[in-house]
């Protein structure tokens, strides 16, 4: 008995010396505000000592010090931050990233997210990256879950055929890389530009088309244009059926497991209002 | 000093001068005439090596001139280009350009040599007083002094201008031709120049080489090239040679067509 | 004569204080202040001080960037004028830039990096650049005669159609290519490959050296190519070297450090308003001002919306066109 409490005593105080660091860091800079979110998700945004000036979400992200914007971080102010694990995004500079680990700080990159896996998958590697692993695998578990009741409603319906609109001039369409196209077909719909190999439409050939449902990320006026520019062809199931919706593109940028679920669940009233979820 | 043997040469597709052979001797002026398009300018410039002969030599002081470096050649000679773009360089920066071709590989400033070089250059052109004015600043008349100047900082034994007479009235044009002659006189200087007016051509050069059609038509001392028969069958228009009752030089006289009518005296 | 050496041993003089004043100022300023009493203190701690790494890996390593760059766009921008007779010219306009910009898109849209590595990005642009300017040289070649006026209008023609082949690849990569793609286009002093930042600085140093010992050729070119033949230049040997010579010092520069654009284009015009055509003074005080004014942008570029960086090639094309059409202004004023 003695002997095992003095195992487990030598045991946690060596633990406690070696304390490797990619188990629990302390001070941590996040170069993404998704990853930001997320970090709030689990719990520890309070280990967060530099963010982006685009790490928005929660309130309390606004007030930690800045380092950077997403694709240009500042080496100098991470560096005299002293933290000890730095996220970086597909978008930031790779020469930063490697000049950070030039000098010594513990950079992980996270991939690029097309998809709800990847965002998934993002996910549990900051989990793992913090030392929250179970919380993160708990709570992604639980969102796949209620992901599958959802989708068991829909996915038996008739798909419509969606045109998610996410540039004007000129006319971009979001094809199967973009969040929005999960989505969609999440959601019990059909993405038109699902095969296609890059989103530049002509106005043409959404006519051809002919999609059920359009939606347009909100671009500020231009939204508002785009939509009496597609009400001007009468001849689109999508004017006919007054099935034009401008939704916010904020909720399609930067994305958590738990606002894909959110935003999934909105989808689904757009695109199958029949069902009364919820 | 200068021998052109069997030269061919010109631009590509087009003009071409063709078979030229004569001999400078030292301290000779020779002026190289004919009408417009004989390859007077060609000829020349195949002397100052800017255009390569598809055939032929020119040797100066026995050597082949292409044998030389660039350098060699510009101590040897000097040109004086028809027209030279205006530079903002003061006429004493200008003049000192002219000793590029005694640099010597790792020397960055001009030497004593060198300054005493241009002093002289423009003591002998009477440009002294010009010496810090610039370039854009100067008349036509004294630009052409000072181009001069230049060309004998490079302490030339060779001469070549290109009509360095265009544009002067006739106060700079006597003034610049006499100071040739004074120039080549007194330093021995060889000089060739192309020139278009025929009469000055007569009046400063002792021998003559009269092209036409990219060939030598006539060449020799200034008496035998410029009579009226050779005149007339070159260029292709009735004159008239006299003497020049001050020179002894033969000159040439213009008939506009509708005198031609009248009986024409003795030529 | 000895008032002119005077005058330009002032001139070096003066610019060699100023570079150590704007070096030792982008040394000390930063996101993180460190005051000059401190410098004594930090370089005892060494590599265990945070700020160590602060002033010798990340600012140090920017500012000899500044200086080897700022020197070597310079030279070349004083070459090119030189060659061409036209004070419009700059090292850009023979289409290095576009072809590097181009080697670098393949680069990131290829995914070269994952293969062969971040040093990948810089060969393939010093490659693109190259490949252009031989196509150039190609162009502008007949009969042994290096056509100089061909050389500026091949060149312009092949930037153009480097920059719509930049812009097909961008409208057809993902935003992450994009974003890379855009970013180095705009240029950065940032560095992290010692080697790389090392090879600069050897290269802009030796461009310096054999840009001064032309610079009698270029005395001589401000009169014309057929008057410097007179003048006993080689003319051809003359214009083939100095070509080969704008173009590595171009294509050094734009493969470490992106487009910064204008310093090659305004800083010898600006100096020879101020000491006149002789090249002898005219490449070391380019050269010089050239670092001084690069270092300097860059400072400021990386302090003045702290922690956001600006791109250095704004800084230069803002400040530096300010600044010529100031000094512009005052010398036609005062004739």
């Amino acid at each position: 008995m003695v002997l095992r409490n003095c195992l487990i005593f030598i045991f946690g105080i060596t633990m406690f010396l070696v304390k490797p660091v990619y188990a629990y860091p302390e001070r941590i800079i996040s170069l993404g505000s998704s990853i930001t979110e997320e970090i709030y998700l689990l719990g520890e945004g309070n280990r967060i000592v530099g963010n982006t000036v685009y790490c928005a979400r929660p309130d309390e992200a606004k007030k930690i010090e800045k380092v950077g914007t997403v694709v240009s971080a500042n080496v100098e102010k991470i560096v005299s931050l002293m933290p000890d694990l730095v996220f970086a995004t597909s978008l930031t500079d790779k020469k930063q990233v490697h000049k950070l680990r030039e000098l010594g700080v513990n950079v992980v990159e996270m991939p690029a997210e097309h998809n709800f896996q990847d965002i998934c998958a993002n996910f549990l590697k900051i989990g793992e990256s913090i030392g929250k692993f179970p919380q993160a695998k708990k709570l992604v578990e639980e969102i796949k879950e209620e992901m599958k009741s959802m989708q068991v409603k829909s996915i038996k319906l008739y798909r419509p055929r969606v045109m998610a609109q996410i540039g004007a001039n000129p006319l971009f369409v979001a094809t199967k890389e973009y969040f929005i196209h999960d989505f969609i077909e999440m959601a019990g719909g059909l993405n038109i530009a699902k095969d296609a190999p890059a989103g530049q439409y002509s106005r043409e050939e959404i006519l051809k088309q002919n999609p059920d449902i359009i939606l347009i990320t909100t671009m500020g006026m231009t939204g508002e244009q785009e939509k009496s520019e597609w009400e001007r062809y009468p001849s689109l199931n999508a004017v006919k059926n007054h099935k034009i919706y401008i939704i916010d593109s904020d909720k399609f940028c930067s994305v958590t497991p738990v606002t894909f679920i959110e935003t999934l669940r909105e989808m689904i009233k757009v695109l199958h209002p029949e069902i009364n979820n919820e | 000093m200068l021998e052109v043997r069997d030269l061919t040469c010109g631009y590509a597709g087009s003009f071409f001068i063709q078979h030229v052979d004569f001999k400078v001797n030292a301290k000779e002026i020779v002026g190289i005439i004919g009408p417009n398009g004989s390859g007077k300018t060609t000829l020349l410039r195949a002397i100052s090596r800017e255009l390569r002969p598809e055939n032929g030599l020119i040797m100066l002081d026995g050597k082949d001139i292409r044998q030389m470096s660039f350098k060699e050649l510009a101590r040897k000679m000097a040109v004086l280009a028809q027209s030279i773009n205006p530079v903002p360089l003061t006429v004493e920066e200008f003049v000192l350009l002219g000793r590029i071709p005694y640099r010597k590989n790792l020397q960055f400033l001009e030497n004593k040599n060198d300054l005493e070089a241009a002093e002289e250059a423009l003591r002998l052109t009477d440009t002294v007083t010009l010496k810090n004015h610039l370039m854009t600043q100067i008349s036509g008349g004294e630009r052409q002094l000072v181009f001069i100047a230049r060309a004998l900082a490079q302490q030339p034994k060779l001469l070549l201008l290109d009509e360095p007479t265009t544009h002067l009235d006739i106060t700079h044009q006597v003034r610049i031709l006499d100071l040739i002659k004074r120039l080549n006189k007194k330093l021995g200087l060889t000089v060739i120049m192309v020139l278009h007016d025929l009469n000055l051509a007569t009046e400063y050069c002792q021998r003559l080489i009269l092209m036409n059609h990219g060939r030598i038509f006539r060449e020799g001392v200034t008496g035998e090239v410029i009579n009226y028969k050779t005149v007339e069958e070159v260029y292709k228009t009735v004159v008239v040679v006299e003497k020049n009752p001050i020179s002894g030089k033969p000159y040439v006289l213009l008939v506009s067509e509708d005198e031609i009518k009248t009986d024409l005296p003795d030529r | 004569m000895n008032k002119k050496i005077l005058k330009w041993t002032i001139c070096i003089a003066i610019l060699l204080a100023l570079l150590l004043a704007v070096s030792l100022f982008s040394f000390l300023v930063g996101v993180v202040d460190i005051p000059l009493s401190k410098i004594g203190e930090i370089i005892a701690n060494g590599k265990s001080d945070s700020r160590f790494a602060i002033l010798f890996d990340i600012r140090m390593p920017r500012i000899m960037l500044g200086f080897a760059i700022g020197g070597a766009l310079s030279i070349a921008g004083v070459i090119l004028q030189g060659m061409f007779r036209n004070s419009l010219v700059e090292p850009y306009t023979l289409g290095i830039s576009g072809g590097a910009a181009l080697g670098v898109c393949l680069n990131i849209v290829l995914k070269m990096q994952n293969i062969f590595g971040l040093f990948s990005l810089p060969i393939f642009g010093f490659m693109g650049g190259i490949c252009v300017i031989l196509l150039v040289y190609a162009l502008s070649v007949k009969q042994n005669v290096l056509r100089i006026q061909g050389l500026l209008l091949c060149g312009v023609m092949i930037s153009f159609i480097c920059s719509s082949l930049i812009m097909l690849i961008m409208a057809v990569s993902r935003s992450e290519d994009l974003h890379g793609i855009i970013f180095w286009i705009m240029g950065s002093l940032e560095e992290s490959n010692w080697l790389l930042i090392k090879l600069m600085f050897m290269m802009s140093i030796l461009g310096l050296i054999a840009a001064y010992i032309f610079c009698f050729d270029l005395n001589a070119f401000s009169l014309g190519e057929e008057e410097a033949l007179h003048l006993g230049v080689n003319v051809e040997r003359s214009k083939r070297i100095l070509f080969v010579l704008t173009s590595l010092l171009t294509g050094f520069s734009v493969s470490v450090a992106g487009i910064i654009g204008f310093v090659g284009l305004i800083i010898p015009h600006f100096m020879r308003l101020i000491v006149g055509n002789d090249h002898r003074i005219l490449i070391v005080s380019s050269f010089l001002s050239g670092a001084i004014f690069l270092i300097f942008c860059d400072t400021i570029a990386r302090t003045i919306i702290a922690p956001i960086e600006f791109p250095v090639g704004v800084i230069t094309g803002i400040l530096g066109g300010t600044i010529f059409i100031y000094a512009f202004m005052k010398k036609t004023c005062l004739k």
